[in-house]
């Protein structure tokens, strides 16, 4: 007599298994942290996500002044890609993911503070891509890294914008 | 998540499937040397990549590869005579060369060249470090034989088993780069495992249990690195190599030997997982051969004759409640390979990955999908040599470290991630 784990594990078991859906749509916030990030979230946003929505907040840096000088506010620097300001914490009451994506070499210290101190403060888990590794000096990447790495669970160094693309499909954005 | 296709075209590897063809491009593992242990010792059946096969070590020490039946009228040649320089049919006595060509038909005159008209497919069958390696790819692309470091250290100081594993290859895979189970399947063995206990880099295990997570693209595939705080504000990272289409190498701990896998598709519901043990700069000991025989570490013990792990499924893996509430074991299965492999194994054969929920601590397990169906469409697109062909690709290590902050671990640690001889791992 075979085992549980026999019967259970064949092939012709597989048909027994629950078909109905076990997931409900995420609700993913994909940002870019610099200009040169922008078109490539622009054209991410072209892709079938139905639970992503595309934001810039390349306004915010790198040559913008500092938290100081702007009278810094959560509800004024991060915009949709239409331009419309957008507030920050209104945008993560509702996420599940912010997707943070990144160029090497690009100082987005500022920016990546601003929602990571955010996402933590709303329990929002985040990731981070970074583009654009192979053209940068590795002490531009590793200072990259170096600025993402404490607001972000996991650190993508993304060789392709279809690595992003790919990795947001699999988080079923 | 994957789409129903791209999971069909990384998990099915048979004759003429687009996953089939970027696995034929490698040299892989097909048997331990010592199961051909002499000249004319029995046949081996070898099943790989969904083809029937038939392994034999000849007369001469020629090592064949061959269609395992028989041409005339499809009698396996797993009963055959090896004698005299091949390997004989015992129903009519057609005999085939290492290399399949018929070199004997004795019902037909021997001037009838007849034999000569007859050949079975035959794949090169090679030893390296105690290995096997075949080749089933086309001829005028096959490279160079494989440069992975545990098959080059001089043999004393590696060791290498195989165990049947009943699911596809990719579910067995993806369990060899996702870091973050580790912390939770795997816990009691970090401090009882004769191969893994006493190194300093376990305390940062244990003490932070919510590691993060980098990956980035290596020339053969990925490196998946694992940050872990250390008690003076460095980092502790663990970095794990995968390269194409499925190698893989754990970080080591202290002065223990290091280890990794290769997961060989043998058809699409049953793999290989070979897994091996070596050290850069001594022999292995006594103690640590044994304990690898007796199934420590990533090894098993097997059901007598067979190389099916004693814990299976025909047995419930064995599995001990007690074990399990008492927390000597988190699933109640014991050994690391069979902590893996029951799990893997109860996702099904062939895993239905449309209805998988990633999460972000799973990026190593995306990218390497992500580059695999990249390889795949190169190869189909434009006949791209897929990354880790180059023997460069496999010189490779992985590394456990403790690096500043402000040090990006491929940076930090790019000597670390390449095999150098003579030169012991970046281990902690």
């Amino acid at each position: 007599m075979s085992s549980e784990s026999a019967r259970a594990n064949a092939t012709a078991e597989a048909r027994f298994r629950i078909d109905d859906a076990n997931w409900r749509q995420r609700v993913v916030k994909v940002m870019a942290l610099d200009r040169r990030s922008e078109p490539v979230v622009r054209r991410l946003a072209q892709g079938q996500f139905g639970g992503a929505t595309f934001f810039t907040a390349s306004a915010f840096a790198p040559a913008a002044p500092s938290h100081a000088d702007m009278q810094f506010s959560m509800a004024s620097w991060l915009s949709d890609l239409a331009g419309r300001t957008k507030d920050l914490l209104d945008e993560l009451q509702t996420a599940d993911l912010v997707a943070m994506v990144a160029t090497a070499g690009e100082n987005v210290q500022q920016v990546a503070s601003v929602v990571g101190e955010a996402c933590k403060a709303k329990h929002v888990t985040t990731i981070a891509f970074v583009l654009g590794s192979a053209s940068a000096p590795r002490e531009a990447l590793s200072s990259t890294l170096r600025q993402l790495r404490p607001w972000t669970l996991m650190l993508v160094i993304a060789a392709s914008e279809e690595a992003i693309a790919e990795a947001l499909a699999a988080l079923r954005a | 998540m994957l789409r129903r296709e791209q999971n069909d075209l990384l998990t099915q590897t048979g004759p003429n499937t687009p996953g089939g063809r970027l696995f034929r491009r490698y040299w892989l593992p097909a048997l331990l040397a010592e199961e051909l242990p002499n000249s004319e010792c029995a046949p081996v059946r070898v099943k790989l990549l969904s083809e029937r096969l038939l392994a034999f070590r000849d007369t001469h020490d020629r090592y064949g590869l061959i269609d395992e039946f028989c041409a005339h009228r499809g009698v396996s040649l797993w009963f055959g005579r090896n004698e005299e320089g091949g390997l004989r049919c015992p129903y009519h006595g057609w005999k085939y060369d290492y290399t399949g060509q018929c070199v004997e038909v004795p019902s037909e005159p021997e001037e009838s060249g007849f034999c000569s008209k007859i050949k079975l497919k035959s794949y090169p069958l090679l030893e390296r470090g105690g290995v096997l390696w075949t080749y089933m790819g086309p001829p005028d692309k096959r490279p160079p034989l494989p440069e992975w470091e545990f098959a080059t250290v001089p043999r004393e100081q590696s060791f290498t088993s195989k165990r049947l594993q009943e699911c596809n290859w990719l579910q067995a895979m993806e369990g060899g780069i996702d870091s973050s189970h580790v912390s939770f399947l795997h816990r009691g063995e970090l401090s009882s495992d004769p191969l893994f206990k006493g190194a300093k880099g376990n305390q940062y295990n244990l003490h932070d249990t919510k590691p993060v997570f980098e990956v980035a693209e290596s020339p053969g595939g990925l490196y998946v690195g694992a940050r872990r705080n250390t008690e003076d504000g460095n980092y502790y990272w663990r970095i794990t190599q995968w390269v194409m289409p499925s190698f893989t190498m754990i970080p080591p701990r202290g002065n223990h030997p290091v280890h990794g896998h290769f997961w060989i598709p043998i058809d699409d519901e049953n793999c290989w997982a070979w897994s091996f043990d070596y050290h850069a700069m001594r022999p292995l000991t006594v103690s640590e051969v044994a304990a690898m025989r007796d199934g420590k570490g990533i090894h098993v013990r097997y059901v007598p004759g067979t190389f099916r792990p004693m814990a299976n499924k025909d047995n419930d893996y064995l599995i001990d409640r007690e074990a399990q509430k008492a927390g000597r074991t988190y699933s109640g299965v014991a050994g690391i390979a069979m902590q893996d492999a029951s799990l893997q194994e109860s996702m099904g054969p062939i895993v239905d990955r449309t209805k998988e929920n990633l999460v972000s601590t799973d990026n190593g397990i995306i990218m390497a999908r992500h580059r695999l169906l990249r390889a795949i469409k190169d190869l189909l697109d434009k006949d791209a040599t897929p990354p880790g062909v180059d023997a460069q690709h496999q010189r490779v290590r992985s590394a456990s470290v403790v690096l500043a902050p402000s040090q990006a671990f491929v940076d930090a640690a790019t000597d670390a991630l390449n095999a150098r001889p003579g030169v012991a791992h970046s281990t902690v």
